[in-house]
């Protein structure tokens, strides 16, 4: 690994430690009680790995809970991470600084693996943390995604987008392949920075969080699921949603340029091992709490003021599909799957042809992510937990079925123009 | 008697002829220069136009958000428009010098004072295409931002601010060509000034409805950030 491209700090803050097995960076901010259980986990993990563990300033509030028998300890050492302190410009790209420090250190250790500890979980088990550290270590596994257990109105830019494209493009079944608590091997972590050093030359930046999954399908490196509960998503910021939508699209269709030779050659879906016991779907909120008029409105003036844009990256068989369903109303109101398939991939294709200024042509996408939002909502109301992975499920065939139409014009964007 | 007016005759047919010896090579210079000049546009015109039109001229123009420009171009291709002007200017700048070929004291002082005015025109053109791609930048990313917001009165908040970047470029590209610029400045208050008090006045008439129809929610319902509450994106 070129020792350029390890972010100077890092170095100096592992310099006391010399070696580990496995490096875990805790980014999640955890209760007390929450934080001494994370590290009774570590302790009784299996064959006594040496564990690196980075996390807060010293003298942080973070750091402060840490216990104290850990130190005397020899297995689990605590190294303050600068990460903590940074503020980055987004969420997204603090997560991706974080895998990119982490990586370093990794390397730095000469650790066997990797691990990200950024969510909460609800009704947490303290072991949560080393099931994902478990394959990295027993199986030699390269990537350890979660399996969060699903939600029916949680994880919805995942289940709408995320998992259904990563899915059709690699032809995985990676129910969360942003994590972001992830397990990676050390040959993972170098060749994304490898990747990540490439892509400085020919790309824009490479953001490591979304290129995990790709790049571990197109190096056929092995990869598993584990089942670890219900995350604690962040709550919404509806003002800044469109900002939201934006940088988690961002890198995710950059890496698509990227990856295309590779995802061009994919076809259909294969189920990816998950270890672990699957949990119930929880019933949450009451149908009839949900009122879903605001996101349809927002729908309507989306379709009324932005045409001019839309019809930039849309073709006009979309652009009247879409009309039409935006005078539907709210109890009948339905966004079909084929058809939001369809409008991702227009939207990838324009972010790779620069069609209009990226981050606008990201942010004009909330519009119709309310819409698919809507209609989903509508659609489940009144269903059972337990359809949410069948609709899930139906979404991403829809996914699949529409890649055809995704390749035809990635090869042929002139012939295909709208 | 007649061999005064024969003289005279003389002195002033002579006095034509070397006047017009003078003025033809000059006339024969403007000429050539003039044919030349339209050769040279016409290879011009032929050569900007099929370069643009290799690189989808105007498809891009409209991708950057200047559809409006094939409006007011002829037969409504703004690569005709740009090969046309392309070839105007070599036809004009044949015509000065030809003129200037006159050597005459009055048309090198209208050929000096019209290439001093070139940086002029060349400096307000760069502000109006600059101010140009900012407004429609603008206008772009106010339109989505208030869609996303659920606005209503969103197009009208784009088009006021393009509207006000561009009186502002219009203003600083008339006072860079130094036309009636106490008039400009005038006129740019005013204009600047009636955009910005139209804006205000409809957003807050716009605005009354929404409260009242927010407030009357808001009396009926639990609020819209309760309602969603439920959503998590990522």
């Amino acid at each position: 690994m070129d020792v350029e491209s390890i972010p100077q700090q890092p170095l100096e803050k592992t310099a006391p430690v010399e070696s580990a097995d496995v490096v875990v960076g805790l980014l999640a901010t955890l209760a007390n009680d929450a934080m001494q259980a994370f590290f009774q986990a570590l302790h009784e993990l299996p064959g006594s790995p040496k564990i690196v563990v980075l996390h807060g300033e010293p003298g942080s509030a973070a750091a402060a809970a840490t216990p104290q028998a850990v130190e005397g300890n020899s297995s689990v050492s605590v190294l303050p991470w600068s990460m903590l302190n940074a503020e980055p410009a987004t969420p997204v790209q603090g997560i991706s600084a974080a895998f990119r420090s982490l990586f370093a250190a990794t390397e730095k250790l000469g650790a066997r693996g990797c691990c990200l500890v950024a969510s909460e979980m609800e009704n947490a088990t303290p072991d949560w943390v080393c099931r994902l550290l478990d394959p990295l270590l027993e199986s030699e596994m390269d990537l350890v995604v979660p399996y969060y257990t699903p939600h029916k109105w949680q994880g919805l830019l995942n289940n709408s987008i995320l998992y259904p494209l990563i899915r059709s493009l690699y032809g995985k079944r990676i129910h969360n392949p942003l994590g972001p608590d992830v397990g990676v091997s050390r040959r993972l972590a170098q060749k994304l920075a490898g990747a990540t050093r490439n892509g400085n030359a020919g790309f824009e930046q490479v953001h490591p969080l979304a290129s995990l999954t790709p790049v571990s399908v197109c190096e056929n490196l092995q990869i598993c699921q584990v089942r670890v509960g219900s995350r604690v998503y962040p709550p919404t910021d509806w003002i800044n949603l469109s900002s939201l939508v934006a940088q988690v699209l961002g890198p995710i269709f950059l890496e698509m340029e990227r990856g295309a030779p590779c995802w061009q050659r994919t076809r259909g879906s294969v189920s990816v091992p998950a270890r672990g016991e699957a949990r119930p779907v929880s019933e949450e909120t009451d149908a009839a709490d949900i009122n879903v008029g605001r996101m349809l409105e927002t729908f309507q003036l989306g379709v009324r003021d932005l045409q001019e844009i839309w019809s930039l990256v849309l073709p006009p068989a979309t652009l009247f599909e879409l009309r039409k369903i935006s005078r539907l109303t709210s109890d009948k109101f339905t966004m079909p799957d084929e058809l939001w398939a369809r409008i991702v991939y227009d939207f990838a294709l324009a972010h790779r042809l620069r069609t209009i200024n990226r981050d606008h042509l990201l942010r004009s996408m909330t519009p119709l992510y309310l819409a698919w939002v809507g209609s989903y909502t509508r659609e489940l109301q009144a269903a059972g937990g337990a359809a949410v992975e069948q609709r899930i499920e139906r979404l991403a065939l829809a996914y699949e079925a529409a890649k055809p139409y995704l390749i035809s014009r990635w090869r042929w964007p002139d012939r295909f123009n709208p | 008697m007649w061999e005064q007016v024969r003289q005279a005759l003389n002195q002033s047919t002579t006095k034509f002829l070397t006047e017009m010896a003078h003025l033809l090579p000059g006339m024969v210079a403007l000429i050539v220069a003039l044919l030349v000049s339209i050769v040279l546009a016409w290879i011009l015109a032929i050569f900007v136009r099929r370069l643009l039109a290799s690189v989808h001229f105007d498809e891009r123009l409209a991708h950057w958000g200047f559809a409006s420009v094939a409006d007011w171009s002829p037969m409504n291709s703004p690569t005709r428009l740009v090969s046309r002007t392309a070839a105007l200017l070599v036809i004009l700048t044949g015509f000065l010098i030809g003129i200037a070929a006159f050597d005459a004291e009055s048309t090198y002082l209208l050929v000096r004072s019209v290439f001093a005015y070139v940086p002029n025109v060349v400096g307000a053109i760069l502000v109006l295409v600059v101010g140009g791609v900012v407004a429609s930048f603008l206008a772009r990313s106010v339109l989505i931002g208030a869609v996303n917001l659920n606005l209503q009165y969103a197009r009208l908040l784009s088009l006021g601010v393009k509207w006000m970047v561009t009186v502002l470029t219009v203003a600083m590209a008339l006072e860079h060509l130094e036309i009636a610029p106490g008039i400009v400045k005038l006129a740019f208050g005013i204009l600047f000034g009636g955009i910005v008090l139209t804006l205000v006045l409809a957003v807050a008439l716009n605005s009354k409805e929404v409260v009242t129809k927010s407030l009357e929610r808001e009396m009926k319902e639990p609020s819209a950030e309760n309602i969603e509450e439920p959503f998590r994106h990522v």
